[in-house]
């Protein structure tokens, strides 16, 4: 199918995307990297009047160091994530987790922000925001607020985002070198959207369980925040931790769904398999006989 | 690589580049989509967003004010022109009326209702989604189940039956047969819907070329075909029909013929007066073109207490939808379940029933379902006797020493060799450590099954049904010294072009480069139905086998003449004749071809001048290939998913005119049966709205979905000219039991796994749970 | 609806046109500027059949709009073999394992392959086969293809003899 007609402008800046967002009314869409966007376009189940592409916002790029935080502008290409070696060091699993995003040819073209901002409940990008307790930077002519990634999806493809705004930034809070990583998913061919997959992060303090993030992706209308077992793990020496408690708490905030590829009650099997799974081998917890 | 009784080929048997290559790498094919015609319109169709009800009224009004819109079409604009709509079996029309736009009654979503020409095929869809379709929704009839209590789809039927093979029930004597058997296995297969999904979809260019002449671009599988089927459908035999489609991508049974879109695109195309395209898209592909499958099967077999099959009974089902390409397709397959093995006796039943779903077209390997469900009843009884799978095949297959025999199924075999196929592969595979390694598996949690199927297959079937004819070769020497043929082949990528090179270069003598095979347009070659069953290495292998043959004797009788040499001291090597004994007298063949064209008196007497022959070769009734697979998989417990470790192919051919193209057809068919297994699946929810529209949701194998295979040939040659066999489906036939077995194998400690079709991570999980986790989905 | 002039590199030559927003890259180069090697099998973002280079790296011309190409260089199937007809490496690796049947999906695979090789790298066959995960082909069955992976990859020690 063809898209239905619209019209096209490429600002230079953020200012004049942000003029441009405002006069629309909220007939604008933004198109990043635009490779789940274009489809939704050629399917014509998207049909703005305009489309505001930002490829061409230079201050939407690159990868930098803010306080406490490593920032991802949003339109950094997804190809070009995967080869910052900052990022490599300092928040491996972001890595780990961009890998899996989508195909090669789409990594090439498709954003940080486009994946971030979309908020495809069974991408990957979306939970590790939410796992490594990103900030979302928002910006629109009526100014500039910072929200959580744990409070910035609201349902499938549904943010808080107003439609005169604009993801500006990603800060991803840095996590001390050597933190543990927990990252799996169960697709059912590469590249596609995961039946189910958990990302997220730990640190371990004098054998217990410092700090924890970690959320779910393909588990329910948004990626889902596994609030429970974080809560129990920190404080928790490695010695107490029974992943298969841990993991029926993380699988407790779910609310998976049924759909042509798996069953709710898949999902949360699976999903408990896996993140008891992680658990075992990313702290070396020898299995109960 | 030859077989014997062939002889050493020079190109036959080797592994020869392909001459459709080096246009292809280089993007220089020419696709439907490729063709644009000076004054050529876009044609786009708007389609029923419910599966069953009453059109009360289209709106096109709002459509016919968009710049760039000439015109829209409905059913009743085209209601003076005839349609008698057929599938591939050419002469019959369709029992149901298939109208190209939906003429009142809805039958199924996506059904076309309007089409919209427009200057660029955005328009075309713009205009289409301002189209106001009313309409009236009934209750639509989906599964078989359904279609056999539901209100008739087609109200000019009494039911939904839309065709019947066999007796309904089991006879007397059958059932005290089976009553007798030491013990009776009972198979259930339920088989999901898929789609061909060539990666091309279905396209046209039509255009009329004044009042007598009309050309169409088309992917198809026959170009011949599709002229014959266009004079007859449209009623137009005073029209000189056209028909040109260089390449295609892709086919697998889908664009055997001409369907509604087309034939709407023709009709409006002969009124308009310009050239019209329609080149289908994904989305309307997934839920407008016809589709394959959705089959259940019950079979129960009769055993002895050695294992012997002593009697069996089928029952199957076929959901046709709502407009198949021949309602009667998929079900005489059903005479083709028996004849590798020693059956004494066996009774069925196939029907097929109208549904409020797209309609069933031809998919590669229509006895995919009867091999499978054969396959898996045989490896359960091998289980209930605690017998390996390839012990109850060595008991009930027809090996060489039973040969000839009349099947149970009245059909004569005398030389196939399942049997031997499969020995071919237990010489390379040790089942006996495979079973060690299994059990030590198991006891770390690990599930490995091995999976084995035996299979013949009747292919080049030619004179015994309609379309299914001879195949012709016309092999031309020019001037030069070049060779060039014309065939009635069509390549929708089997590579015919090379094929036929490689037996024409090799029977004639000539260099492979010299040979230029012509074919993809109505206006070379003759009639012939093209790529369907498995028929054209085969049967136009022979053609070109002996219009090569033909066309050497002019050569020698001519060169005997101009050298004052025996016909029978002459050869033809590398493009140059010799005489035997007489190295000094050899001159190259343009030479002789110069003199054949140009200087008529140099001629034996009487001999015409010219240098060209041809032939029909009118092939056996059918060719039987026979072959076994084996293959390793392992489930995940923690998952349900399945990993596939290892596949091994051992299939008789007979002559292989070039294993890499042997090769690639069964590959590409075993991928298809991988994807039927594991991923691919066609649904509907209960209005008959379909679940996969996409490629996101229609999942087709991947490059890492798919083992590497490993081939075995055995090169029995057939009794048909050239001594090939037809190759193209098998491995879409026998790659489903092959899996199905290895991964029931695979998951024995959990009980007899059912096959119902695809094998998803939850139904597999479930069954290694022993629980229901699908939700009631 | 708006219409934008636009100017791109095309196979090393330059092409400028008028197109409305809408139209894809995909769309551009098969329709205006006449690389019909560029095939659309899905207009998703899927089957990968579209896929073109882009300022050196391999994307799908089905989820670019032709206005987003402005001032890029972009490289299609058409645009590979030298002026005298000698083929790509990966063309002629595809061509020596018989990687391809009807044709339809191979710009896309050869497009990806030619992207990661440039300049004679030579990644992994995991790499380059990992890289193909999102093309589509049915008919193959990808034998021939894996083996042109492994022809093209850094792995690759000589021509396996094995299909000689």
């Amino acid at each position: 199918m063809k898209p239905a007609p619209f019209d096209y402008v490429a600002p230079q800046t953020i200012d004049e995307a942000l003029q441009i967002l405002a006069d629309a009314g909220g007939g604008a869409t933004i198109l990043a990297g635009g490779q789940t966007l274009m489809p939704l376009l050629n399917l014509r189940m998207s049909q703005p009047f305009i489309l505001v592409d930002i490829n061409r916002i230079a201050g939407l790029q690159g990868v930098s160091r803010v306080d406490g935080a490593t920032r991802v502008g949003p339109a950094t290409r997804q190809f070009q994530a995967l080869g910052d070696e900052r990022l490599a060091r300092d928040l491996p699993v972001f890595v780990e987790a961009l890998s899996h995003v989508g195909h090669h040819q789409t990594r090439n073209r498709g954003t940080i922000g486009g994946s971030v901002a979309l908020g495809e409940p069974a991408a990957e990008m979306p939970a590790t925001a939410v796992a490594l307790g990103a900030t979302i930077e928002i910006r629109s002519q009526r100014g500039t607020r910072r929200v959580p990634a744990r409070e910035f999806y609201v349902g499938p493809y549904l943010t808080v985002l107003e439609p005169d705004e604009l993801v500006v930034a990603i800060d991803y809070p840095d996590w001390p070198q050597g933190h543990v990583t927990l990252f799996r998913e169960v697709t059912q061919r590469p590249g596609d959207f995961a039946l189910v997959g958990l990302v997220g992060a730990l640190t371990v303090e004098g054998g217990r369980i410092a700090r924890a993030g970690i959320a779910w992706f393909g588990m329910g209308p948004t990626p889902i925040a596994a609030v429970q077992a974080e809560a129990a793990l920190v404080g928790k020496a490695l010695s107490e931790i029974d992943p298969e408690a841990i993991a029926g708490l993380a699988v407790a905030d779910t609310a998976p769904f049924t759909d042509h590829h798996a069953s709710t009650e898949y999902r949360r099997t699976v999903g408990r398999r896996i993140f008891a799974r992680q658990l075992r081998e990313k702290l070396d917890i020898r299995e109960a006989a | 690589m030859n077989a014997p009784g062939i002889p050493a080929g020079r190109f036959i048997g080797k592994r020869m580049p392909r001459k459709e290559d080096p246009r292809l790498l280089t993007g220089r094919g020419q696709f439907v989509d490729d063709i644009a015609l000076p004054g050529m319109l876009h044609c786009a169709f708007a389609r029923t967003p419910i599966a069953r009800g009453k059109i009360v009224s289209i709106d096109t009004s709002a459509a016919r004010e968009v710049p760039g819109v000439h015109m829209i079409y409905t059913a009743e604009d085209f209601a003076d022109q005839t349609v008698r709509m057929r599938g591939f079996f050419v002469e019959q029309e369709v029992p149901v009326r298939t109208p190209p736009l939906c003429e009142g009654r809805i039958a199924h979503v996506g059904e076309p209702f309007a089409m919209v020409v427009a200057d660029t095929r955005h328009i075309a869809e713009d205009a289409c989604s301002l189209i106001e379709l009313e309409y009236e929704e009934e209750d639509p009839v989906i599964t078989m189940a359904q279609a056999r209590t539901g209100a008739p789809v087609h109200p000019s039927m009494a039911d939904n039956m839309a065709g019947m093979t066999g007796v309904d029930e089991i006879g007397a004597e059958l059932q005290a047969k089976l009553d007798k058997s030491a013990f009776v296995i009972e198979e259930h297969v339920v088989h999901q819907r898929v789609a061909q999904s060539p990666m091309e979809t279905r396209g046209i260019v039509a255009t009329r070329d004044g009042p007598e002449e009309f050309t169409l671009y088309i992917t198809c599988q026959s170009p011949h075909l599709v002229a014959r089927w266009v004079t007859l459908t449209l009623d137009i035999p005073d029209m000189s029909i056209k028909v040109i489609a260089k390449d295609v991508g892709g086919s697998f049974g889908l664009k055997n013929n001409p369907w509604r879109e087309e034939t709407a695109v023709m009709i409006a195309a002969l009124k308009f007066g310009r050239p019209l395209k329609w080149i289908e898209d994904r989305y309307e592909y997934f839920i407008g073109a016809n589709q394959a499958r959705e089959q259940e099967m019950t079979l129960k077999l009769g055993f002895d207490t050695e294992g012997h099959m002593t009697c069996g009974h089928g029952d199957y089902d076929n959901n046709n939808g709502a407009f198949p390409h021949g309602p009667g397709d998929n079900l005489a397959v059903h005479l083709f379940m028996w004849p590798a093995y020693k059956m004494p006796d066996y009774g069925f039943v196939t029907r097929g029933c109208y549904t409020n779903t797209p309609g069933q077209a031809a998919y590669r390997g229509p006895w995919q379902m009867e091999s499978l469900i054969r396959e898996a009843a045989l490896d359960r009884a091998a289980r209930r006797l605690n017998i390996e799978p390839y012990e109850i095949r060595r008991r009930n297959l027809i090996t060489a020493a039973d040969q000839p025999a009349t099947t149970g199924m009245g059909i004569m075999v005398d030389d196939i060799t399942p049997h031997e196929c499969m020995e071919m592969l237990l010489e390379k595979f040790d089942v006996a450590a495979f079973r060690k390694e299994q059990a030590a598996a198991r006891k770390e949690g690990r599930y490995l099954g091995l999976g084995i199927a035996t299979y013949i297959e009747p292919t080049a079937v030619s004179g015994i049904m309609s379309s299914m004819t001879g195949e012709f070769a016309q092999v031309r020497i020019d001037p030069t010294g070049r060779v060039t043929a014309s065939l009635s082949t069509h390549s929708q990528g089997h590579g015919t072009a090379t094929t036929m090179a490689q037996v024409i270069a090799d029977r004639i003598g000539v260099r492979y480069e010299d040979v230029t095979v012509f074919e993809g347009d109505n206006s070379t070659g003759a009639f012939g139905p093209g790529a369907a069953g498995s028929r054209q290495g085969v049967i136009a292998g022979g053609a070109a086998f002996t219009a090569s043959d033909m066309l050497v004797e002019k050569v020698k009788a001519i060169a005997a003449h101009m050298l004052n040499a025996n016909a029978e001291s002459i050869t033809i090597d590398d493009g140059v004749i010799h005489v035997a004994g007489a190295p000094e007298m050899s001159m190259p063949l343009r030479e002789l071809a110069e003199v054949a064209h140009g200087h008529p008196a140099r001629l034996p007497e009487g001999m015409v001048s010219g240098l060209e022959a041809q032939y029909r070769y009118q092939g056996l009734p059918m060719v039987m290939t026979s072959a076994a697979h084996l293959c390793v998989v392992e489930v995940s417990a923690e998952t349900g998913f399945v990993e596939i470790k290892r596949w091994m192919s051992a299939e008789d051919c007979g002559t292989v005119i070039n294993p890499a193209v042997v090769e690639g057809q069964i590959a590409g068919g075993l991928a298809q049966g991988i994807g039927c297994v594991l991923l691919e699946e066609i649904a509907f929810d209960a209005r008959g709205n379909p679940t996969a529209a996409t490629y996101k949701d229609y999942l087709l194998p991947t490059i890492s979905d798919v083992p590497e295979f490993e081939f075995h040939h055995r090169n029995t040659p057939s009794k048909s000219t050239g001594g090939m066999r037809g190759v193209g489906e098998g491995g879409a036939i026998i790659g489903p039991p092959t899996l199905c077995n290895a991964i029931i194998d695979a998951l024995t400690p959990f009980g007899e796994l059912a096959i119902d079709l695809p094998f998803s991570p939850t139904k597999l999980l479930g069954f290694i749970e022993g629980r229901d986790l699908s939700g009631g989905h | 609806m708006s219409d934008h002039d636009i100017a791109m590199t095309i196979n090393g030559r330059r092409h400028s046109g008028t197109v409305e927003s809408r139209i894809s890259l995909s769309d551009f180069l098969r329709g205006d500027a006449g690389y019909t090697g560029v095939h659309v099998g899905c207009e998703h973002g899927v089957c990968g059949a579209c896929t073109v280079m882009v300022d050196g790296r391999a994307v799908r011309s089905c989820l670019m709009l032709a206005v987003q190409a402005d001032g890029a260089d972009v490289v299609t199937v058409e645009g590979l073999a030298a002026p005298d007809g000698t083929l790509h490496p990966v063309q002629q690796a595809f061509r020596d394992e018989h990687a391809l049947q009807c044709g339809f999906c191979t710009p896309g695979f050869v497009m990806t392959l030619a992207a990661l090789t440039q300049g004679g790298a030579r990644p992994s066959e995991e790499e380059l086969v990992g890289a193909l995960s999102g093309n589509l082909c049915r008919c193959t069955g990808y034998q021939g293809i894996k083996r042109a992976c492994r022809r093209l990859s850094g792995s690759n020690m000589a021509d396996a003899g094995e299909h000689a």
